[in-house]
Order: structure tokens, then sequence, then C-alpha cells
């Protein structure tokens, strides 16, 4: 029964992760219709970033996200600007291949700079714990899923309450009408690029305590991302949120019944179940 | 360019490779075509599926995994020398896309690219996992090749590089060929009809799931003959090598940009990463760099000395951004746009 409680509960501390990642993607999917392959390596950045940021600076990872997430917006703009919007009339394919390059280009240029050795981010509380109910909780991934809670948040008060956010989820509803009402569809594009990156970079800062950074860490999150974001529906944010627990909870639960090597062949095994019988995820609405 | 000139070229090109060994010593220039040679034959192998029938895999790796590690594994636990195993390997490889052919082709664009990630993906981690077979994460190291006999006259008992560079092209020219055969035939009319409009080749009576799991198994087949040679050629396998998700991208890529949908582009594409490629793992940008003037021994001079080596994914990342954006059809199909537009004027 313990080791039920203590597996669900991390799992849904890793899960929210997880979900930063899989909203992110959600949110540029919504509004360009551009599945992001580079994802990962943005989350990548961001781990590279609060890394630097914690040992020439000394500043703390949890503390660091708020300079990260500015710094991956520009990045994610930029390459929405230079790049990705010059291939919105092209086949989805290409759009898949040109961000698989950027993601590629990406990784190569941190093995140029920073070799493709392990780094470890340690902090004086990365292997502490919090007990409860009689379980452990790990003291960085709680901390990281409290801040966690609170960009997701204000991320869908964002949307929800401000006129951008109307505007971007207009545009994602309908790109053409959106226009007609006097929309400036490009701009949203790249503001929800942006924080498509954001919300990437976000995710690496929050995991880097607890994870080993390397320049290929990215193409694990990518999948992972893409799961979390098709169990939940395609576009949809609280679909991706529900998404990113359920998937961390299945990968604790599987490791911890079936053994750590079937941990991600679990998640794949859902991801190709949900594809083919329920392609639209939990909460999205069917494609048209 | 008539069929007859171009068939005379081809012919010629092919046998002025046939006899490269004989007046070329350089082991380094050996093994550089064995590599192109290899990469024509992945890029031919996906071009069939991606290429003509527009499903776009990013699954091959499966598939050239399954290849390698069969060719590896009847080699080395049941002594069956790999021009038979191969075969074996390449049967299970063709079985295996059938299953994957009749649950991913149910899905469409990026769904279905989606699908045929996450099937490698299971594909490699149950080889990771299977450790009584594949030894898991530490890889399999090839024993040493038997010799090929044909009847009691000895062909070749592997030594060099020459047997390999002759085996590679055999593959490559075979692989290329069957491109031409599919293109031409109704097959590939068929293919091409289900690439333009899905909808409208099922309504003029086309069956969809046949032909999409035909091209698939003969994609398959091709992939994994291709990834046995590697395999051998290298030999040593594990499982992210061979499995892992890079390979099924630089598949794609290889494709992409030479041209896709065309008989010549995965060559083009070949030819072009991987020189381009070797010359940053042979550290030949570096060296470039240091004869312009930059001082070898300076901090910046140093670092790309010792890193850029290291990066040669990169040209990939590069190459297919530009590929993308700027030629749409490929290296090939700029460049014959561009010379139809120069004898237009």
């Amino acid at each position: 029964m313990l080791v039920l409680l203590q597996s669900v509960l991390s799992g849904i501390l890793i899960g929210g992760i997880y979900a930063l990642m899989g909203i992110g993607l959600t949110l540029i999917f919504g509004v360009m219709r551009i599945i992001n392959f580079a994802q990962g390596e943005l989350a990548m950045v961001g781990m590279y970033l609060t890394f630097f940021l914690f040992k020439l600076a000394g500043v703390d990872p949890f503390v660091s996200v708020l300079l990260v997430m500015p710094a991956l917006f520009l990045l994610g703009a930029v390459l929405q600007r230079t790049l990705i919007d010059r291939a919105l009339d092209a086949l989805p394919q290409n759009q898949i291949l040109l961000t698989i390059g950027i993601g590629l280009v990406l990784s190569n240029l941190a093995m140029l700079l920073f070799t493709s050795d392990y780094r470890l981010l340690s902090t004086s509380y990365s292997s502490s714990s919090v007990p409860f109910a009689g379980v452990h909780l790990s003291t960085p991934l709680l901390y990281c899923f409290a801040i966690t809670l609170a960009i997701t948040a204000a991320l869908y008060w964002f949307l929800r309450k401000t006129e951008t956010g109307c505007a971007i989820r207009a545009t994602a509803q309908d790109r053409d009408a959106a226009q007609l009402m006097g929309i400036d569809v490009r701009r949203m594009g790249l503001i929800s690029f942006g924080l498509g990156a954001a919300l990437a970079g976000a995710a690496g800062a929050l995991i880097s305590p607890t994870y080993y950074i390397y320049p290929q860490v990215g193409s694990a999150f990518t999948l992972k991302a893409f799961v979390v974001v098709v169990l939940g529906g395609m576009g949809s944010v609280v679909g991706a949120t529900l998404g990113g627990v359920l998937i961390g909870t299945a990968e604790s639960l599987s490791a911890a019944y079936l053994g750590s090597g079937t941990k991600e062949l679990c998640v794949y095994v859902i991801f190709l179940l949900v594809l083919l019988f329920r392609p639209a995820g939990i909460l999205g609405k069917s494609r048209t | 360019m008539s069929t007859r000139w171009a068939l005379a070229l081809s012919v010629a090109a092919v046998a002025l490779l046939a006899s490269l060994p004989v007046w070329l010593e350089s082991p380094y220039a050996l093994h550089i075509f064995i590599l192109i040679f290899i990469a024509v034959a992945t890029g031919s192998s996906w071009n069939v599926i991606g290429g003509f029938a527009g499903q776009y895999s990013v699954g091959h790796a499966a598939y050239y995994g399954v290849g390698a590690y069969g060719a590896f594994i009847l080699l080395q636990q049941k002594q069956l020398a790999p021009w038979f195993g191969v075969w074996i390997a390449v049967a299970l490889s063709v079985a295996i896309a059938l299953i994957i052919g009749s649950i991913t082709f149910r899905l469409r664009g990026p769904y279905f690219v989606l699908a045929s990630i996450a099937v490698a993906e299971i594909v490699r981690l149950t080889a990771l996992n299977w450790k009584g077979l594949t030894n898991g994460a530490e890889g399999i190291l090839a024993n040493d090749l038997p010799a090929l006999k044909l009847g009691s006259t000895l062909i070749t008992d592997w030594n060099g590089k020459t047997p390999y560079y002759y085996m590679g092209l055999l593959m490559a020219v075979f692989c290329v060929l069957v491109n031409l055969a599919i293109k031409h035939s109704k097959l590939g009319y068929y293919l091409q009809a289900i690439r333009e409009d899905q909808d409208a080749a099922h309504s003029l009576g086309i069956p969809l799931a046949f032909y999409k799991n035909a091209a698939l198994a003969i994609s398959a087949a091709l992939t994994a003959l291709a990834g046995s040679f590697a395999a051998l050629y290298i030999g040593f396998i594990e499982p992210q090598g061979v499995f892992g998700i890079d390979v099924s991208i630089q598949l794609v890529l290889i494709c992409i940009i030479g041209g896709v949908g065309t008989v010549l582009g995965p060559v083009v594409g070949a030819v072009v990463l991987v020189l381009l490629s070797e010359a940053l793992r042979a550290n030949l940008l570096a060296h470039g760099l240091f004869k312009l003037g930059l001082p070898e021994t300076s901090g910046i001079g140093r670092f790309l000395g010792e890193n850029l080596a290291h990066a040669h994914v990169l040209i990939y990342g590069l190459l297919v951004i530009v590929v993308i954006l700027f030629m749409p059809d490929g290296i090939l199909g700029f460049a014959s746009a561009r010379l139809r537009r120069r004898r237009a004027r």
C-alpha cells in the first residue's frame, strides 16, 4: 500500500514537468498547427542556462526560472520569425522536418560548446526529502511541482482573462475568422511560439536539480511531451496538464511494479493505444 | 537528357565505381565510398515509402536495427554465415513491417509520424531490455566473418575494405534499381496517387491499406539489408546506435536533402551528407580555418580544433533547415529547375 502511495505521489510530482512541456507544445500546435519537434531541445537549453547561472553566479535553480523563461521566450520568438514563419504554408511533414532540423542544430551546438559530458547540478537540497503520510517526497520535486502549478495557473489566467490571451484562443479556433476580426495572427503565432519555448525552458530549469544535463537530453523530453499532448488531446491546455500527470503516474507505477526497464516501454504502449483508439485524446474534440 | 543518354551515363558511372579499388589504394577513400553506399541504400529504401507513397515514417530504425541484430545474432549464436542470415533478418523485418503497417496506417499526417516514432522506440526498448538475446546496452561485437565460398572456389575472406566495397556497391545499385523499377510500375503510379491525394486515390478504387503495406514491406526489406551490411562492416552494434531515433532521422534527411520521390535524389543526398559530415569528423573545417589564418593556439582555435569533430551531425540540421526553406524539392529538384530556367532563357 505504501509502495502504491509512494509511486502515485512521485508520479504526480514528475508529471507536473511533463505537463509543462506538453502545454508548450499544445499551445504552439493550437495556434500555428505546427508540431514542434524541438520542444525538448528548448528544454535542454533551459537546463544548460540554469546550470551555468548556478555554477557561475550561484543563482538557485528555482529562482533562475524567472531568468530562463524570458530568455527562452526570446529564443522562441527569434526562431519563429526567422524560420518557422517562412514554412507556415509548407507540407505538415516538411514543417516537422524543419523543427527536427532546429532541434538537431540546438543539440549539436550544445555538444560543440559544452561537450557531451554529463553534468549534475547539485544543490544543498538536491537529495533531501519530506516525510508525508508514511512516504518520502523529494524536496526539489515538491518545489518544482509548486512552481509548475503557479506557472500553469498564470498561463490559464493569461489565456482566459487578458485581451492577448483571448486573441490567441481565437486564432487557435479559426485562423481566418480571427484575422477578419482584426487580430494580428502573425503576432499571435510569435507570442505562442515564444510562450511555448518559455514553458519548455521553465520545465528544463525546474528539472535540472534532479536530472542529468547533457546535449541529447532533449529527444526524450520531446517524445514524452508528444505522448502527454496526444493523451490530453492536441490543442487542449487542460488536457495536457491531465496527460502529464497521468503519464508521470503510469511511469512510476510501472517502474515500481514491473521493473524500472519497463518505465518508458509502458509510456509508448499507452501512447500507441491512445493514438489508435482515441486519437482525439481524453479531452480533445474529434479531428476534422 | 534522353533516356538512352541517362542509361549510358549511369552504366559508365557504375563501371567507373567498380574499377575504383583497382587503382585507388587509400583505405580511407574506400571507407568513405562504403559509407556513401550505405547511405544511398538506406535513403533509397526510405524513398519507397516516404518519397513515392508520401508516408513520412520516422521509425525506420526499427527495420535497420532488426537487420543489424538479426544478422549479428544468427552469426554469433547459430554460427550462420551472414549471407544466409541476412535473408532471415530481412524476412523478419518484413514481418514486423506488416504488423507495424497494419497498426499505423490507420493514422494520417502528423499522427502517422508520431506513431511510427513510438513503434520504433518500443522496438528499441525491447532490444535494450531483452538482455538474453541482445546483450542489452553493452551491445555485440561481431565474430570474424567466415570466408565466402562458391562451391570450393574462394571468393573472399573479408580482408581489407575491397570486399565490403563491392558488396556495398552491389547493394546500393540494387536499391536504386528497385526505386527505378517501382517508379515506372503500376505499384509506383498507385503510390504516387496515394501521396498526391489519398481520398481521391481511394475513390478511384486503389486499396490504400494493401499498397501502403506493400511499399512499407519493400522499404523495410531494403532497410534491413542495408542495416545488416552496415553493422557487419562496422563490426559492433548497440541498441542506441541502430535503433535510436537519430538513425530514423538520418534516413529521412538523406532523401529530403537530395530530393524526395526521385530515383537519384537519395544518391545526391547521400553523397552530399556523407562528404560534409566526414569533412567535419576529420576536422577538415578546423584545419581549413587554420590555413585561412586562424591561429591554432588561440583560445577559439583550440576550441574549434577539439570540438568541431564531435558535432558532425550539426551539418544535417543546418542542411535540412536550408533545404526545407529554400529548396523544398531537394538539391536535385533545385538544380534541375535552375538548369531548365537557364535553358529557357
